[in-house]
């Protein structure tokens, strides 16, 4: 019984040798990161569009853990078009919380690295190559030129200080308009304002525990605009929320939408309501976008199977089906991943070539690109 | 006989139903509060209603839905209706005939294997130190439901039915997936051959993918094990395809209750026509006539006067204010408690 | 259509078996225990009080199986010492001898001293009238009014040459007549003796008595003073000397060191000894690594057999306070109401509790009834396990009173499972992470206690060793200056000791907490 229960488990060896070799390298990262007075012309970039907002391109975040290296993100690249909205939808363990993260730089170091790939953020005059740019820099970036609304309403603000103070303290942080205290309240009110709060002098007073989770998420977005950001990344905003609330929510973004002209970043693993946000969707599996393009595209032409699969298992309210369809099979263990089709032995819709090794990417469209090997032949014949 | 009696009776004004076997549950004039203690000497000042009267019957075999948003009393009805949140203040739970609340410990830990519940949370519902052999296990040891010899092809069986490996038995829970770990829950459950089982939000706090696996295999083990399910939720769309009858729950009080196609295709009551048209639908065409509620829910504790819903009710009228309304059927099996139907 | 078949290779070894990416076999895990050592021994600073904790186990049990000294074995040392050997006093008060039958109290001495010096031979004292007669140089013989001898005065002292006897009156006198006369020959008890210029008294040749103005006599008990030591010893010291050679009866030649005190006008004879004595507080040297305590036992091995008694005293101390604390921390917590009102009360009392003087007057007490060291250190035990367990047993509580509201617990009522395996399969393993902390923790405070107690001499007992009773000694503060290695080495293994204690005891703690980023 006993040889039983260790079997599946790591040797002693084994442990040590990843230990060794996790921190030989994440020992020179950060030694690279550490540096002092690191000069403006290495993380000074271009952007390749100056129409986007946020260029990922060929990105692979690791996190060098101690079963092993997972590959959270890896060679993940797309745009974000200044003013629209692009929905990064996948489910838990695909990676779309993480690229968010290595775009703000809030990645758990040591472990968490970026290995390889850019990230360029457009700054209007000039573009800075996240990646490389160090933490001094980044802290004017946050909250400044990048903000983030995160899925847990609840406890996303300090429970000690007033909402006011809260918001205030962004501004003040960022002050590059140089405002007086006296404008700054002025400021966080119409704020207040804005996400649609109404008593906004008497919750300019109030304490967080006093909100419910809506007015609370509301808040957050509040602070999440203070700064006229470029990039707003919301992170399951709504997850966490009753579908009334939801409802609200999805409203007041889709309002603000129109007034700033910030683009924004939505992650969530719900269709429906990537159906209401997004203009552009990326699909995500396992550390890899398996298929990006309009929302038209992809809600009304899904390519990958995984996407497919993923649009028949969510039941829809006033169709009947006796049994739903289900993807089979699990997410995979992001640790140790093959070199074929991360989605092969969960697909139903293998055909031959499906085989061989991860497929490349594949355009269907100016617009649409999809990662599977049954667009192989389409391709091959146009060419 | 009785030997537990509700310690805190507010009203127990509900005339007593008569047993019907072909419903394996029958709940009538629910309450169930919580006292909140106040002042120096921890005084009672007050009671948060987490559950004010429900009533409805569960035939044997089907699928009941409970529906409503957090704070509406649809978890502690399941819990109260399984009596694990402690004394009932009020009405009857007639499981096969017998009132649950009046067996002695002992007979309550014999029936427990005939009415089980699968938890929301699937990590925090399994014992972080114990094996999953151990925790699918115990109870059926427990018991004595398998005699010893049997025990680990039972085990074996069980784990196989709910789509887990036999390697499984020896891992502990946290080296498990959100969905592999309600599996377990599920084949925990599942062990001691229950009749009837509450399905507290099991779906919510998994991925879609797997949302639709499991929805497929609880389906799947009622037919072959000809159990029911109170399935308790707010995610609309699982509980249209899962349900046969649907109850909508709005801060201790069911508004609405009929058979799923009525439900959906006509709701009756302001509040679940708003709840409806608030699902997000995956089509990015498809045209939004949001009916979006105002305000947020009022706490249970200080609900309003009259019918509950009339704070954000669009089509609130002077009497909703002060006159609470009464549970009706409307439509032959569609109950609904609002003033607008008052005449019907 | 692509041809490169690289079927089902993985990045590892080839021959391992491929698992599809549905299997969870495909990627290991650590284990749970792996998981807890790994991050365990991360941390550098645990690991260092691990290792002192292993060198102070392997010190105390070990080291004292392989010490070739016993616990209470003593030393001893050969020292030379000076010590007073005899005394010497010339004379020149009168001394007075009564005679037989005759009392001549010291009031009518000091008058007869009076007269003397005024020289008159009639004195009375208490209207009763004596007179006296000078027999020869300062010897004067007292006669009562009626002419009996009541008795004499001398200085010159009569001494017996032979050891045990004595000399009567009458040979006294007589004897001392003849000395201050200058005669060679008296009479006395109808014997007759001779006597010659120096004063040796001869009785048919032997020698009976020695008659002289210095009194030398021995200090030290069972040594008598020959004749012939006492002649040399006054004629060295008439010459000045200051050391005196005497080749005693046995042949063997002794040194003696004259030593003379002016205040009191006497010499003081010193004869160098050799004595042995206990070897206490002698330095480190080869035979002894760290020296010897006040009693001469090794310093070494009384800190192995010491640290025995305080490791254990610690463990055991922990062990009662922890099992104690778990029942009661367990069954409050569990059952909540009366029973938890009840028993959180009486850990009010036990905080309540003096813990410093109710200890230190049991210890007055054991010592005023005397009881056995064994016995004592087993007291001891007790009434410190005893006295801690209210500390773990809130802590229990605490951590059952949040667990049993996790829904794993709803669960299992779910299922009907009894009230005692819910405790003991589902709660208390939850608890043992924290319950290793305190504990891990706890002996170190036990132990400082331990040491504390024996310190102040109330804890373990002499013959017994422990670290505490060790650094007892230094309450002299002339042993703190001199004597480093009495108390610097059992304070350093305290210290090492503690110190390890807790730095295993944060590493452990940091280990279990699933929350730690490392």
């Amino acid at each position: 019984m006993a040889k039983k229960k260790s079997e599946g488990y790591l040797s002693a060896k084994e442990s040590r040798r990843i230990s060794r070799e996790n921190r030989r390298i994440t020992n020179e990262f950060e030694k690279k990161r550490k540096r002092k007075d690191v000069p403006e012309s290495e993380y000074l970039t271009q952007m390749h569009d100056p129409k986007n907002a946020v260029e990922f391109d060929n990105l692979h975040t690791y996190f060098f853990t101690d079963a092993g290296t997972v590959k959270a993100v890896d060679g993940v690249t797309y745009e974000v078009p200044i003013g629209k909205t692009v929905g990064v939808v996948g489910e838990s363990g695909c990676g779309k919380s993480v690229t968010s993260l290595s775009l703000m730089q809030l990645l758990q170091r040591p472990q968490g690295q970026v290995t390889e790939g850019e990230i360029r953020l457009n700054l209007g005059d000039k573009a800075y190559d996240v990646t490389k740019a160090p933490d001094t820099v980044m802290q004017t970036l946050r909250g400044n030129a990048v903000s983030m609304i995160f899925q847990e309403p609840m406890t996303a603000l300090n429970p000690v200080f007033r909402i006011g103070d809260q918001i205030e303290e962004v501004l003040a942080l960022h002050n590059e308009d140089g405002l007086s205290e006296a404008q700054m309240k002025e400021r966080t009110i119409e704020l207040l304002e804005m996400v649609g709060i109404a008593n906004s002098e008497g919750v300019y007073r109030m304490f967080p525990h006093e909100l419910s989770g809506g007015m609370r998420q509301r808040v957050v977005i509040a602070m999440a605009l203070a700064c006229n950001p470029r990039v707003i990344i919301a992170d399951e905003p709504t997850t966490a929320l009753d579908v009334t609330i939801q409802a609200q929510i999805l409203d007041l973004l889709r309002n603000l939408k129109d007034k700033i002209n910030s683009s924004i970043m939505f992650i969530t693993h719900d269709l429906g309501v990537i159906a209401e946000m997004a203009d552009y969707v990326v699909v995500m599996y396992a550390g890899r976008i398996v298929e990006k393009g309009t929302a038209d595209d992809i809600f009304h032409h899904p390519a990958h199977p995984y996407t497919i699969g993923l649009m028949a298992s969510k039941p829809v309210v006033g169709k009947k089906i006796d049994t739903l369809y289900s993807i089979p099979g699990k997410v995979p263990n992001p640790i140790n991943m093959p070199n074929y089709c991360y989605f092969k032995d969960r697909c139903e819709m293998c055909v031959e070539g499906c085989d061989g090794a991860y497929p490349c990417e594949i355009s269907l469209s100016e617009t649409h690109k999809v990662s599977c090997y049954r667009y192989y032949d389409a391709a091959k014949k146009e060419d | 006989m009785s030997e537990t009696k509700s310690k805190l009776v507010i009203d127990n004004d509900f005339t007593p139903v008569t047993y019907d076997p072909q419903y394996i549950l029958m709940v009538n004039k629910l309450k169930k509060y919580f006292p909140i203690k106040g002042g120096m000497i921890s005084k009672t000042v007050g009671y948060v209603k987490a559950v004010d009267g429900i009533t409805f019957n569960l035939k044997r075999g089907t699928t009941m839905g409970l529906v409503g948003e957090s704070g509406c009393g649809k978890t502690t009805a399941g819990r109260t209706i399984l009596r694990l949140a402690g004394e009932k203040t009020g009405g009857q739970v007639l499981f096969n005939g017998k009132e649950v609340y009046d067996f002695t410990a002992k007979e309550m830990r014999s029936m427990r294997p005939k009415m089980q519940i699968i938890f929301q949370d699937p990590f925090s519902s399994l014992s972080p130190r114990l094996p999953v052999g151990e925790i699918i296990g115990e109870a059926v040891r427990e018991h004595n439901l398998v005699p010893k010899a049997e025990f680990d092809d039972y085990i074996d069986n069980v784990m196989d039915q709910c789509g887990l490996q036999p390697f499984h038995k020896d891992r502990y829970p946290h080296e498990f997936s959100g969905g592999q770990r309600q599996r377990i829950c599920i084949a925990r459950a599942l062990a001691l051959s229950p009749e009837f089982v509450v399905c507290d939000e099991p779906v919510s706090a998994l991925d879609v993918s797997i949302q639709a696996q499991i929805i497929n295999l609880l389906r799947d083990l009622q037919q072959r094990h000809n159990l029911t399910y109170l399935f308790i939720s707010h995610d609309l769309s699982v509980v249209e395809h899962i349900s046969d009858t649907v109850g909508v729950m709005y801060l201790g009080n069911l508004v609405e209750y009929g058979q799923t196609e009525d439900i959906f295709s006509e709701p009756l009551h302001p509040y679940t026509k708003a709840l409806f048209s608030a699902i997000p639908i995956p089509d990015p065409d498809a045209k939004m006539n949001r009916i979006v509620l105002e305000g947020s829910i009022p706490s249970p504790a200080n609900p309003p006067s009259g019918c509950k819903f009339h704070t954000r009710c669009a089509n609130c009228m002077e009497q909703c204010k002060t006159v609470a309304p009464e549970w009706k059927e409307i439509r032959p099996g569609h109950f609904c408690a609002c003033h607008l139907y008052d005449d019907c | 259509m692509s041809d490169n078949m690289e079927k089902k290779t993985n990045t590892e070894a080839a021959g391992e078996q491929h698992y599809s990416l549905n299997d969870d076999r495909r990627v290991k895990v650590l284990s749970p225990g792996a998981m807890v050592a790994k991050r365990f021994f991360r941390n550098r600073i645990a690991v260092v009080g691990l290792c002192i904790l292993a060198f102070m186990f392997v010190f105390s049990f070990i080291g004292g199986i392989v010490t070739p000294y016993k616990e209470d074995q003593q030393f001893y040392r050969i020292d030379v010492q000076n010590k007073e050997y005899a005394g010497v006093v010339l004379n020149k008060d009168f001394r007075f001898a009564a005679a037989d039958g005759q009392s001549f109290p010291s009031t009518v001495q000091a008058q007869m001293v009076i007269a003397v010096q005024k020289g008159e031979t009639n004195f009375s004292y208490h209207d009763v009238n004596y007179s006296m007669v000078k027999e020869g140089e300062d010897f004067y013989r007292i006669l009562t009014a009626d002419g009996t001898t009541l008795a004499i005065a001398y200085k010159d002292v009569v001494n017996p040459s032979v050891e045990g006897t004595t000399l009567s009156f009458d040979f006294k006198y007589n004897a001392l007549k003849a000395f201050t006369n200058k005669q060679s020959s008296f009479t006395a008890d109808g014997k007759t003796y001779a006597m010659d210029e120096i004063g040796v008294v001869t009785e048919n040749g032997e020698e009976v008595a020695f008659v002289n103005r210095y009194v030398v006599q021995a200090i030290l008990p069972d040594v008598f003073l020959t004749r012939s030591f006492r002649e040399e010893l006054i004629s060295e010291l008439e010459k000045g000397a200051e050391t005196f050679l005497f080749t005693d009866t046995d042949g063997v030649e002794h040194e003696y060191i004259v030593e003379y005190k002016p205040a009191v006008q006497n010499w003081i004879i010193r004869q160098e000894t050799e004595t042995r004595i206990y070897d206490s507080y002698a330095s480190p040297s080869a035979q002894h690594w760290l020296g010897t305590d006040r009693n001469g036992m090794d310093m070494l091995t009384r800190l192995m057999y010491g640290g025995r008694v305080s490791l254990v005293i610690g463990f055991i101390v922990e062990a009662i306070s922890t099992i104690l604390g778990i029942i009661m921390g367990g069954l409050a917590g569990y059952f909540g109401k009366w029973v938890d009102m009840l028993i959180m009360r009486i850990v009010d009392i036990f905080y309540c509790i003096p813990s410093m003087p109710i200890i230190i007057i049991l210890g007055a007490a054991m010592d005023a009834m005397s009881v056995d060291p064994t016995i004592r250190m087993v007291y001891l035990m007790l009434i410190l396990g005893f006295l801690g367990w209210p500390g773990m047993a809130r802590l229990i509580r605490g951590q059952i009173l949040s667990l049993r509201e996790q829904e794993f617990m709803a669960a299992t009522e779910a299922g009907g499972i009894s009230v005692s395996r819910r405790i003991f399969k589902h709660l208390v393993p939850n608890v043992i992470p924290q319950i290793i902390v305190s504990v891990t923790m706890g002996i170190g405070g036990t132990i400082i206690t331990e040491a504390s107690l024996s310190f102040l001499g109330l804890g373990v007992k002499f013959p017994f060793a422990s670290w505490g009773n060790i650094i007892n000694d230094v309450n002299n503060t002339y042993v703190l200056q001199n004597f480093w290695f009495i108390w610097i080495p059992a304070g350093t293994l305290l210290l090492l000791t503690v110190l390890a204690f807790n730095l295993v005891g944060d590493g452990l703690r940091d280990a279990f907490d699933p929350k730690m980023k490392r």
